[in-house]
């Protein structure tokens, strides 16, 4: 048994320098998680607070209709299909790099859940906060900024961690467009060696000691930020 | 636009309509430096209404409101810079659970009147002391009870160093017990001749504290007079039924 599995792994990793798959792979997945994080956010940030100005002063009309659209198409189309028409269809007659595309392909998906999660953490501060800031002088930025923000996004935290995990194990499908991912690089092994179970089980491992580690650091945090609540 | 009046605040045919409802109805009032108006009247009557919409919480429907001779109803006005000036209670102390005391106590001023952190908190530790809650500047809200939190909320206020304090219903969400102490703080604010608008319930307050008394109902004011007189020799007929039934 043990001897199996020896050569096995001998195979799978050590051969060819066939663990470089893996490494690589979950370079390029890391790296597109990141920035696709950083540009969700950024884009639902951007769409929740025009959203909830709209809701709670009824500006911004036409960038609220705007938002909306987005959200519905983003929301309700897979997000393979968006990241292949953004690669083939958008980028069909450019050379661009890929990873690139795939950073904007799961960042503007991931947008439009964080913009929803954002939306809801602010919506769910009582109107009391708002006017007490008013009443003290607070133009409307600075009332969210300081007052209703740092509220929301305690809220939020623990939806927002769920979004970055669903957003790092949905890259895997970057394969799709022959981005070498973690997933595609356990697969290209596969395809080298005939043997699925030591590759795929390699990269289920470290995606799920990812999120091990990440949800670790979300919970820390969410602790320091409940201090306030006693 | 100004006025020549000295009214500290003046409410010229002030209207506000919800939809197709007339919550306030043509009120025109003068309220002048050291004045303590308690506005009081039964649920429903637009008392609230009449509070918010001075420093424009609610957007009046019609009319003029003039703060210290400014027609603060323009749109054009900086409404930001003379809610400055008017300290706001409310009926749920809306305090910033996410921020200390001090801290609660301080980012106005230091934000908005680029007041320094040792100046900020350094006044805001005298009123802290004068309310009797100089001990909890490093405590969260939700370590407070009611009264202790409507308390730190007038220290907010007047941690602005406010010209007009609005106090919306400031005992309604309390325990009875702790009516008191609230009740104390705004009665040494009135000694000190802080103008105050109140609206509430508490007769008690208004007929030992108010420099006036006005009762509202319908969206009017109905009945204006001295503490003394208003409760004493009431005229107005649904005045007279509202105080049989709350005194």
């Amino acid at each position: 048994m043990s001897e199996k599995f020896r050569a096995d792994f001998y195979q799978n990793f050590i051969e060819d320098d066939r663990w470089k798959y893996i490494v690589n792979g979950l370079g390029n997945t890391i790296k597109i998680t990141l920035f696709a994080v950083l540009l969700g956010i950024a884009l639902g940030f951007l769409v929740a607070i025009i959203r909830s100005t709209f809701e709670k002063t009824g500006k911004l009309k036409l960038l609220n209709l705007l938002c909306r659209v987005y959200l519905t198409v983003i929301r309700g189309t897979p997000v393979l299909i968006q990241l292949l028409l953004i690669y083939f269809v958008v980028f069909g007659s450019v050379r661009i790099d890929k990873s690139l595309v795939a950073i904007l392909a799961f960042g503007i998906n991931s947008g439009a859940y964080v913009a929803e999660i954002f939306r809801s953490g602010i919506m769910s501060i009582d109107n009391g906060q708002l006017e007490a800031g008013r009443s003290l002088g607070f133009n409307y930025s600075q009332t969210m900024i300081y007052i209703i923000m740092p509220q929301a996004f305690k809220n939020v935290l623990p939806a927002l961690g769920n979004e970055f995990i669903v957003l790092l194990k949905e890259t895997s499908v970057a394969g799709y467009i022959a981005i070498q991912d973690l997933t595609k690089g356990a697969d290209i092994i596969r395809s080298r060696t005939y043997s699925a179970f030591m590759p795929l089980m390699a990269a289920a491992v470290i995606y799920l000691v990812m999120v091990m580690i990440f949800t670790y650091f979300v919970q820390r945090l969410e602790r320091r930020l409940r201090s306030s609540d006693h | 636009m100004t006025t020549n009046n000295d009214a500290l605040i003046q409410v010229q045919h002030l209207g506000k309509s919800f939809d197709r409802l007339d919550v306030l109805k043509d009120i025109t009032v003068d309220i002048h430096k050291g004045d303590v108006v308690c506005v009081i009247g039964p649920s429903g009557s637009g008392k609230s209404t009449f509070l918010r919409c001075l420093n424009r919480l609610e957007e009046p429907s019609s009319g003029k409101i003039f703060f210290e001779g400014v027609d603060i109803t323009d749109p054009k006005t900086d409404i930001d810079r003379h809610r400055q000036k008017m300290g706001m209670v409310f009926q749920q102390f809306n305090l910033f659970p996410h921020m200390t005391i001090m801290r609660n106590l301080t980012i106005a001023p230091m934000k908005l009147q680029g007041r320094s952190q040792r100046e900020a908190e350094e006044e805001a530790r005298k009123l802290l002391d004068r309310v009797g809650l100089g001990d909890r500047a490093n405590s969260y809200p939700s370590q407070l009870s009611g009264g202790q939190k409507q308390r730190i909320a007038i220290v907010r206020a007047l941690c602005m160093r406010p010209e007009v304090m609005l106090f919306d219903e400031p005992t309604s969400a309390l325990d009875p017990e702790m009516v008191g102490e609230v009740l104390n703080v705004m009665r040494d604010l009135a000694r000190e001749r802080m103008t105050m608008v109140v609206v509430t319930h508490e007769m008690g307050f208004a007929r030992e504290v108010a420099t006036r008394v006005m009762f509202m109902d319908g969206g009017y004011f109905l009945e204006e007079n001295a503490p003394a007189k208003f409760f004493a020799n009431p005229r107005n007929e649904r005045l007279k039924n509202f105080l049989s039934k709350v005194l």
